[in-house]
């Protein structure tokens, strides 16, 4: 590709909607503004933002030269993207085969009950975010979920209410 | 590219036989099209003509002798002596399959209804009172291709369980509604934005059972950058996507193909009608100017420009205290009684450069012939930055949008064609599909600086200098296009920017687009609708009054205005005549009602010099309820007739034509669409001086209103414009209003020189610093009595080019002192 000679946009001119992006340049480092680079930019966007702000995919977008609408269809085709800011605690809960046979979606549906969020959001107040995975690799402890580093395995609906419990006054 | 094209084109000829029928076509032909070719019909609902092949729908699967499976027609090359079956059993059932599947997720009453023949039935009873139309559940119904393939493919019953996505229809953004329940996911509209448009507003978003369409994050489609084109619509084969105003129309009577009236490109229109009404509009698949592609004014601004109910169609004239509607008879014999009255000096005629060329042309003939006047002006010299001599230079120029895609390094200048001009950018960005080299000379972040390969920002209101300089360092060899939009004439350095594109222009392979607002402004030119211009274009040396003389404080005793309405009040005429669509803002003493474009026939001439045909689609019986508008030649012959000239009456638009012809060389005879180069001629010029006046931090840069149409606003009577706020207030960006602290929507001062001017400012996230932009709102007349904001007004007489001022938060102008209105000084 031709050498690429433009300023930069004046996107900090634009008014903020999410928080501001300081690790720019660190984001763009090593790339040349190929559009190839898309993923891996994204890659390491969210690795240094912990998720995807829209601000990140509007100046990624206008970086690569591409729409805002591309960068989000692509990075929403991937399911390691996310574009809520992740929780303190993140909770990973198992759908995969042996866990939805020994009821898996109980424990989503409990955790979407307590924390008032579903799959792939976080908390208001910060606290928790909730993934839904497909295997923990720990099928024999069916129904699994972590919560941040520790499996909990075989869990009922009140053993997942006591974890919380414990959580929340801890 | 279209079929036709492709089977023109050179490529090597290969034999295939479909169903047993022979035919030959080029390599590259899929085998969809040969078996259209063959006159084979062959399922299928995501491909399109005008699109690359995408393979989602996968009911055009068919039987290739050699190949395993089934392989997709649509996404299938021709090969030498291939054999294709269509339609076996197998195939049969395998589409029924996946029709089903399709199916299951689109809510289909209008095909699998219980009720449906008993329905029909009912529906051709004579009946008294109150009928029931059936359901009309779709906007589609009647007129949908989906429904159309299940004929085909012959399907009664849905053996799957049925889904319902349950989403929530979008009626948020103006011109047209989204109902994704019935998205099929063909990405027909995905590859239209990307491929023919290069937009990129829509695209896939998640995945699976998931998937939607629309801009990243569920944003609205104006903040998404969407230029509202409607290719979108055109291309979906269901009902998902529809426009707002044509919606419930049904399936149109017919269509006939037109001219946009709106703007000087002169796109091709497919005009629809139903019951003797337009309904919508679409792009003409012309290859030599938009094929297929239109902006938003000529894609969804037509039926309500001509449709809104504030629309005046009686012709109505003052008797003393009371404006009442009267006969055509009357209120000829009344205008006529005053033309013979007035003095020759004392008679002024401004004309808008949207009139037909026959308009035009019968205008000033009966001005300059008919009264022995020399009093004819028109907006459209204000709206020709530099004035018409250096217009008339530049027409001389071979002109050609559709050499634009052909270009190999492409120069655009001061143009974002996110609204205006849009079919210019979609020409620009098929060139860099095709590896074209784009720069960019803005000093606004334009939609075309952003996708630019170099992007030259030069101070704003500096984009000739810039211009001159982007051009000079283009190293020669190949193909050039230069593209610059209506501001750059008003910078300083013009006057040498139209000397270096003249001497640019004779290198064979460079292509000059001067872009300029006004949909027949060539055509005002050639024909003499100008101040100072005789038809030709030839000087006038004869002397009249003009709209500068009125702005100097000298008033004609009689002032005729066809479709212009350039003042916020009445000026101060002993008779004012109005001839237009709508009654202008203010007091006159008697209205003649125009056709519209829609209502007559005429011919518009492009910025080419095309001369292009305007059909009338409008066939509304003549009377108290449709009207009485007439066309405007055959109001100035009606008009001629009562002055007794009957050599300046004309039997219809031909005869008019005859008359044009005989007297401006070149014009074309009927039926000839060809590009013309205008002949020179030394015309009034305004040099646009060597820098930017004035003194102050900002500048201040004035654009060219181009949402206008006759005398008014089209944003005033089309609502989706009206939503998009795109001409309203001072546009400055957002990081100079937090500097001076001023909220979005905020008054601000502006001062120049001596004059202070307040005026509410709005962020504009293109605006460069330091720098504010004002649309010129010298034609606008409002509708429904609505006046244009006074300030902007003022601002728009004071800055007609580029100029520094200083900016200040609140308001300080000298009106706030006085505590009243303010009223601009004229």
């Amino acid at each position: 590709m031709a050498a690429v000679t433009r300023p930069q946009p004046e996107l900090d001119d634009l008014p903020a909607s999410s928080p501001p992006i300081d690790p720019w340049a660190q984001i763009v480092q090593g790339f040349d503004g190929n559009r190839s680079d898309l993923v891996p930019v994204l890659q390491r966007a969210q690795s240094l933002l912990g998720y995807l702000p829209p601000d990140a995919v509007r100046r990624v977008a206008r970086w690569l030269r591409l729409s805002e609408s591309e960068v989000f269809g692509v990075a929403t085709f991937y399911a390691q993207f996310r574009f809520t800011p992740p929780g303190r605690h993140h909770v990973r809960i198992c759908l995969g085969t042996a866990c939805h046979v020994k009821g898996g979606v109980q424990m989503l549906e409990t955790i979407q009950r307590r924390l008032g969020v579903g799959a792939g959001e976080t908390t208001a107040d910060g606290e928790y975010d909730v993934e839904r995975v497909a295997c923990l690799g720990c099928c024999a402890l069916a129904p699994v979920l972590t919560l941040d580093e520790a499996i909990h395995g075989q869990m009922s609906v009140l053993k997942l209410q006591g974890i919380l419990d414990a959580e929340a006054s801890a | 590219m279209p079929i036709e094209s492709r089977v023109r084109s050179r490529a090597r000829r290969l034999r295939l036989e479909v169903d047993g029928h022979k035919v030959s076509v080029p390599a590259g032909t899929t085998v969809l099209y040969a078996a259209e070719l063959a006159g084979v019909s062959i399922p299928s609902l995501c491909s399109h003509k005008e699109l690359s092949p995408f393979g989602g729908c996968r009911l055009c699967a068919v039987d290739i002798a050699g190949i395993g499976g089934h392989p997709l027609a649509c996404s299938t090359v021709v090969t030498d002596s291939m054999e294709v079956t269509t339609d076996t059993d197998g195939l049969r059932e395998l589409r029924q399959e996946i029709l089903q599947l399709i199916l299951s997720e689109h809510p289909c009453s209008c095909i699998f209804c219980g009720e449906q023949d008993e329905c029909r039935r009912s529906l051709t009873t004579i009946r008294k009172a109150g009928v029931t139309t059936g359901c009309r559940s779709c906007p589609n119904d009647g007129d949908c291709e989906l429904q159309r393939v299940v004929e085909q493919v012959g399907i009664t019953e849905i053996g799957y369980p049925i889904t319902y996505r349950g989403l929530e229809a979008e009626h948020d953004d103006p011109f047209f509604d989204r109902d994704y329940n019935l998205c099929i996911l063909c990405g027909r509209c995905v590859r239209v934005c990307n491929e023919v448009r290069g937009t990129s507003v829509l695209a896939f978003k998640y995945r699976g059972r998931k998937t939607l369409i629309g801009p990243a994050f569920g944003t609205s489609h104006i903040e998404a950058g969407c230029e509202f084109c409607g290719a979108c619509v055109s291309v979906c084969p269901t009902g998902a996507l529809a426009e707002k105003v044509s919606k419930w129309d049904g399936k149109a009577d017919g269509v006939e193909t037109s001219t946009c009236p709106f703007c000087g490109i002169g796109c091709r229109l497919e005009v629809a009608h139903k019951d003797g009404r337009l309904s919508s509009v679409s792009g003409a698949l012309d290859s030599e100017i938009n094929d297929g592609q239109l902006c938003v004014r000529g894609r969804f601004g037509l039926p309500e420009a001509t449709h809104h109910y504030l629309r005046a169609r009686q012709p109505m004239l003052r008797r003393g205290a009371y404006f009442r509607v009267a006969n055509w008879d009357e209120a000829l014999g009344e205008v006529a009684e005053r033309l013979k009255q007035v003095a020759p000096d004392e008679f002024l005629m401004l004309v808008s450069s949207d009139l037909s060329n026959e308009g035009l042309f019968a205008a000033q003939r009966l001005v300059r012939s008919g009264l022995g006047a020399n009093g004819v002006d028109s907006t459209a010299g204000a709206s020709l930055p530099g004035g018409p001599g250096v217009w008339s230079r530049l027409f001389s120029l071979p002109v050609s949008i559709k050499a634009l895609s052909e270009a190999e390094t492409v120069i655009v200048a001061g143009l974002d064609s996110r609204f205006s001009f849009s079919v210019v950018g979609v020409q620009v960005r098929r060139a860099m599909r095709e590896g074209a080299r784009l720069v960019a000379v803005d000093a606004r972040e334009s939609n075309l600086a952003r996708m630019a390969d170099e992007w030259v920002r030069p101070e704003p209101g500096d984009e000739a200098r810039a211009l001159v300089e982007a051009v000079r360092k283009w190293p020669g060899g190949g193909t050039l296009a230069v593209v610059v939009g209506p501001r750059v004439f008003d910078c300083p350095g013009a006057g040498e920017l139209v000397s270096r594109l003249e001497t640019l222009a004779q290198d064979e392979g460079v292509t000059v687009v001067p872009l300029v607002h006004g949909a027949n402004i060539r055509g005002a030119l050639e024909l003499g609708a100008l101040g100072g211009v005789l038809p030709g274009p030839r000087p006038d040396e004869g002397r009249g009054l003009t709209l500068a003389d009125m702005r100097a404080g000298k008033h004609p005793k009689v002032l005729y205005l066809v479709g212009e309405a350039p003042f916020t009040t009445r000026p101060d005429c002993d008779f004012v005549v109005a001839q237009d669509l709508y009654l202008p803002p203010f007091a006159v003493d008697a209205f003649l009602p125009a056709a519209s474009f829609a209502e007559a026939e005429g011919t518009l001439t492009n910025l080419e010099g095309r001369v292009q045909e305007l059909r009338a689609v409008e066939r509304l019986p003549v009377g108290a309820v449709h009207g009485f508008a007439l066309p405007d030649w055959k109001i100035f012959s009606d008009l001629a007739g009562r002055l007794g000239r009957s050599d300046l009456e004309y039997a219809d638009a031909a005869a008019v034509r005859k008359t044009i012809r005989a007297e401006v060389s070149g014009f074309a005879a009927e039926g000839d669409r060809a590009p013309r180069r205008m002949a020179p001629a030394e015309l009034p010029v305004e040099p646009a001086g060597d820098t930017v006046q004035g003194t102050g931090r900002f500048v201040l840069v004035p654009e060219r209103a181009s949402f206008r149409h006759r005398g008014i606003d089209l944003a005033g009577v089309v609502e989706g414009l009206g939503e998009l706020h795109l001409e309203e207030g001072l546009r400055m960006n957002v990081a100079d209003m937090t500097r001076l602290g001023v909220e979005p929507g905020g008054t601000v001062t502006v001062s120049l020189g001596s004059r202070r001017v307040a005026v509410a400012a709005r962020p504009d996230p293109d605006c460069p610093r330091r720098a504010a932009y004002v649309s010129l709102i010298e034609a606008w007349g409002g509708v429904g009595g609505e006046a244009a904001d006074p300030a902007l007004e003022l601002l728009s007489r004071l800055a007609a080019r580029p100029v520094r001022v200083r900016i200040s938060a609140g308001d300080r102008s000298p009106a706030r002192k006085r505590g009243g209105a303010h009223v601009p000084g004229r």
